[in-house]
Order: structure tokens, then sequence, then C-alpha cells
């Protein structure tokens, strides 16, 4: 069962959330939609995130590569040098640089695609509100037996609309 | 006076911001247009020096580089508008930065795209421009990548994969605004390119999270960029070349034309798109000021290039100071400097004379004074190298004057044709709602 609240003020949606949330529905069971970012007191909806990290993965795993790759590449050809080396990092830095940050580049945005669920299967059942320009919709998932309750909790919160949805 | 934009009602906000999409005046063909005809005669001209072989040009031993490397690092510069001004103002939360951001990144792209052009088209064969990568291969041709050229491919290949992620990421969320709002194939359009976005909380905090990191690494990246283009010159001992301060010198103004640049393309699209209401005298004035900065930060560097290259006295040094300053060059040198201090310092620096019209003006100065300033760089070092008995002269032919003005052309083309596929302005970012509106 789903329930969309639509709200006009952040405060009032907020109120709902901290209220749903005291009364056992999790942040995985809340998605609140708008046309533009909503900012809600930390600790109310916060979405964990690995970005940073896949960024900092991405960028060492590229730029290694492309070291390794600089290196097998110049030494490839059977270059006389005299025993002189014909790698080196100083000479290479710049290559490796801009591949790191390449790395970190497209890690970030792969893993922005992913972490928004934009390249994800998503959930058929669960509907998508149309958001009016300037409001935002709460969206919660709940047992049908809890719907009353959420319904309450919206509407006391300031919820100028609320609609129910049953699973597709 | 009028109301600070983020005020005005969301309703409105769209409705003005998503309106330049629709319908083209007569003067928007009419500009698109005269813009195709230049490019078309640049895409001739290089047909021509394709044809002919770049004998067609005015680049003969010992002046190897002209107006194609010329104009290579003057769009480099150019691109700096875009992503650093943004990612910048973006890191440091500057409210004010709201309607300037996309202007700028799309600036960035575009430019990158016209100036990555030149290498190509400076190589000549220019079919066989993946030669310039460096792989193992079986032409028996050993893969150099201690070349700053190679670094430069590499550069340029992060900086443009970068730029566009980070042009394209705040734009999906209008993006899906727009998926229903517009004709069938712009529908069609918009809906592949958003992805789905329907908005929700999880979708924000991962675009704001991913917005955050882009705009720091961008930041690093932007700033290697036209470092590793300087060295394309102080990596030679060249005289008038081979100097440490050509990195930060590069970058400060490659900043200066940047701003220059988004000056100009912001006074444009005030005035054709009827934004007047959202980039006011506010933002030009902001841009102004860091536009006067940063040419007193150019001026600095340039001092601190020339005196300490007088000062040091040396024979092959001061013959290409002296042409700079004192013979063939002076013109273009000191014209350079009025360009670049002197215009920005007199109409910028003095409160009263800091209008929108002038600003424009100014940036107007800036970017022929940046433009001569690479010329400069290039072209005196090259005409008067090491072997006083390789002195030369360099005179472009109209192939090289075609093809140049055709990338103006071509910037031109290019920012009309996404002003009217993509909203210029974020709507998203100006974040109203209801209950705060009243």
């Amino acid at each position: 069962m789903y329930l969309i609240g639509e709200f006009r003020e952040t405060r009032a949606a907020a109120a709902a959330i901290q209220k749903l949330r005291a009364g056992g529905i999790g942040p995985g069971d809340l998605d609140l939609f708008s046309e533009e970012p909503v900012a809600l007191p930390r600790g109310l909806l916060d979405r964990p995130s690995h970005m940073s990290l896949v960024s900092v993965l991405g960028a060492i795993a590229l730029g290694s590569l492309a070291t390794l790759f600089v290196r097998y590449a110049q030494n490839d050809y059977k270059l006389v040098t005299g025993g002189m080396p014909i790698f080196s990092f100083w000479a290479t830095g710049v290559i490796t640089y801009e591949m790191t940050m390449l790395g970190a580049i497209v890690a970030t945005f792969i893993w922005f695609l992913w972490e928004s669920g934009l390249v994800r299967k998503r959930d058929q059942r669960a509907p998508v509100p149309r958001v009016a320009p300037g409001s935002m919709c709460l969206r919660v998932r709940c047992a049908a037996d809890w719907a009353d309750r959420a319904n309450e909790i919206m509407k006391g919160s300031g919820a100028v609309h609320i609609e129910r949805r049953a699973d597709a | 006076m009028a109301p600070a934009p983020e005020l005005l009602p969301y309703a409105k906000i769209r409705e003005d911001l998503f309106r330049p999409l629709s319908g083209a005046g007569s003067s928007y063909w009419l500009t698109m247009l005269a813009a195709l005809a230049v490019v078309l005669a640049g895409a001739y001209a290089w047909s021509y020096q394709l044809r002919f072989g770049m004998g067609v040009t005015g680049l003969q031993r010992p002046v190897f580089w002209g107006f194609y490397i010329v104009d290579f690092v003057f769009w480099i510069g150019i691109s700096h508008a875009g992503t650093l001004i943004s990612a910048i103002l973006r890191l440091t939360e500057a409210a004010w930065r709201k309607p300037i951001t996309r202007a700028a990144e799309a600036i960035t792209v575009f430019a990158l795209m016209i100036g990555g052009l030149f290498p190509i088209i400076h190589l000549g064969r220019a079919w066989y421009f993946y030669w310039l990568i460096p792989y193992p291969n079986d032409r028996l041709i050993w893969p150099n990548f201690r070349s700053p050229l190679v670094w430069d491919l590499t550069a340029i290949i992060t900086y443009i994969t970068g730029s566009v992620i980070y042009l394209y990421l705040p734009l999906i969320p209008d993006m899906a605004q727009l998926a229903e709002h517009n004709t069938p194939w712009r529908r069609k359009l918009y809906r592949i390119l958003s992805l789905g976005w329907t908005g929700s909380d999880r979708e924000w905090h991962a675009l704001e999270r991913a917005m955050k990191l882009m705009a720091g690494i961008i930041l690093a990246v932007a700033v290697s960029v036209h470092t590793v283009v300087a060295w394309d010159f102080a990596m030679t001992i060249a005289p008038g070349w081979h100097s440490t301060i050509f990195g930060p010198y590069f970058v400060a103004g490659a900043i200066f034309s940047g701003i220059a640049a988004l000056i100009i393309v912001m006074a444009l699209i005030r005035k054709v798109l009827k934004l007047e209401l959202y980039l006011t005298d506010h933002h030009f004035n902001n841009l102004s000021k860091l536009l006067l900065m940063m040419s007193l930060l150019w001026l600095y560097f340039t001092m601190a290039e020339h005196l300490t290259v007088w000062y040091g006295n040396e024979p092959e040094e001061m013959t290409v100071f002296n042409a700079k300053t004192r013979s063939a060059y002076a013109p273009l040198f000191w014209g350079m400097v009025g360009l670049n201090f002197v215009v920005p310092f007199v109409l910028l620096g003095i409160r009263r004379l800091r209008t929108i019209q002038t600003a424009a003006f100014s940036s107007v100065c800036v970017l022929i004074g940046m433009w001569l300033e690479r010329y400069l760089i290039a072209v005196p070092t090259l005409t008067n190298p090491r072997l006083t008995s390789a002195t030369s002269s360099y005179f472009p032919s109209w192939v090289e004057i075609t093809i140049t003005a055709a990338t103006f052309a071509g910037m031109v083309m290019l920012y009309l044709i996404f002003a009217k596929i993509f909203p210029i302005i974020a709507v998203w970012e100006f974040k109203p709602h209801v209950a705060e509106e009243e």
C-alpha cells in the first residue's frame, strides 16, 4: 500500500517524515518528490552514499592502469639506450594525473547513475506522483493496516492532499 | 527596483526560462545564417588546405606555430569560463551563481570542442590524427609519452569528458520537467536525456553529491589543462618560452579570458532572450569585479615575466623582448596592455562607469587583448630563434584567417542551437516553494 501526501512547506513535510519514522516507518519506505532539492534537517531522511569512495577508487584504478600502460608501451620496443631507463615517472606524471582525474570523473558519473536509481530496474508497483510546481509529495510505503495512521500523521503535519494507492 | 529572481513566483520562473526554447524570431535566424555562412567559409578553407597542403598557410621555417596554435591556446583559455568559474562559485555556495553557471558550463564544452580541433587542423594530414595517440603499434614508431603534445591530448580528453558530464548533470532535472511540456521530438529527446528522472530525494541527494565532487575534480583538471598547454611552450628551451611561471601565467590568463567570454555571452542572452529579470546588474557587477581582479593579476604576471627577462639581459631573450616591446610587435604588445589592463581598469575600476554595457565592452577588449597575448607568446619567439641567421617573419594567409573567423562563428552557432534546445538558466536551482513565496 502506498500513500502520497502533497505538501507546500518543507517544515510540514519534515514534520510528517519525523512522525512517520518515529512510528516505525523506515527511510527506505519514504520518498520525497519535488522539482528542486529540499533541504531536510540532518538525520531525518539521510541517504548513505559511497560516491566519494567510488570516486577515489576510480581515480586510483585508472591512474594506475594508465601508468602501467605507459610503462608497457614504452618498454615494448627493443630500443638500445645504453642501459638508460626508458620509462620515467616524472615525465609520465602528467598522464598519470590526468588519467587519475578521468577515473574519478567517470566513476563519479557512473555511481551517480547507480545511486540515484536512474539506471537500475525500478519497482514498477511504486507510483510516481506528479509534483505541482512549488510543492512536494511524500510517498509512504506501509502495510494496509498502517495506512490510516500514516494518513492521520500526514494530515496532521500539514499535507494539503493525500492519495492512497494499492500495489499495482 | 526589480525583485531578486529567487523571489519571483515559481510558475513565472518556469515560464520565463522555458520560453526561449519555443519559437525563434527573424534576428535569431539571421544571426544563425550569418554564422553558418562563416563556418562554411572556414570549412572550405580547411578543405583547400587539405587538398593543397600546409603550403597554403603562412607557416614556414622556422615559424611552424602560427594562428592555429594561437587559436588553440585561446580557445582552451576561453573554456575556463565555465567549468572553473561555475565550480568555484558552486563550491563557495555563492547564491548569485545560479543564473550564470549553465551559460558558463556550455561555453566550456563548446570552446573545448573548437580548441580541440586546432591541433588536428595544424597537422596538415588531418586524417592521420590517430598517429598522435601513443600506443604499441606496427609502424615502428616509439610511443613518446614525454611529449607535451601527448600530455595535451590526455588533458583535453579528461577536461572535455568532465565538462560534458558537469554540464549534463544539472540539466537532467530541467529536462525531466521539459519532457511534459514540449513538441513530440523534444519530448522524446528530453525523455531519453533525463533518464526517467522522477525528482525523488534519492535522486536529488545523488545529484548534489555528484555535483560537489565533480566541482572539486573539475577545478583540479581545469588548472592542469592550461598548465599543460603552457608547458607546450615552457618545456622548449626557446627564448621567451622557457619560464617557470608559464603554468600559472597561462591559468590566470585563461580564467581572465573565460570571465570576459562569460560576460559577453550573458549580456547577449540577456538581451536576445529577454532575461533581464534573471541576469541583473548584480550579476554583472560581481563578474566585473572578478574581471578587474583578474586583469590586475594578469598585469602582475606579465610584469613579472618581462621584468625578469629584461633584468637578466641575455642576448637571445632580449632579441625577443625587444621585438615585442620596441620594434615589429610593439604595437600589438602595447595594444594588448591597453586592452587587457587600461580599458578594464578605467571602465570597471571606477564604480560610476561600471555598467552592463561597459562590462561587455571591456570584455570584448579583453578577448582581443588575450588573443594578442597568445599571438605574442607564440610568434615572436619563433621569428627570432637562437640561430640569428634563421630570423624570419610570419603573416597569416587567408586560409588561417578564415578558419579562425569560422571558429568564432562556430561558437555563436553552437551557442544559439544550445539556447534553443536547453534552458540556458537552471530552473531547479532557484528552489522556491509556494509558502516561501508568500
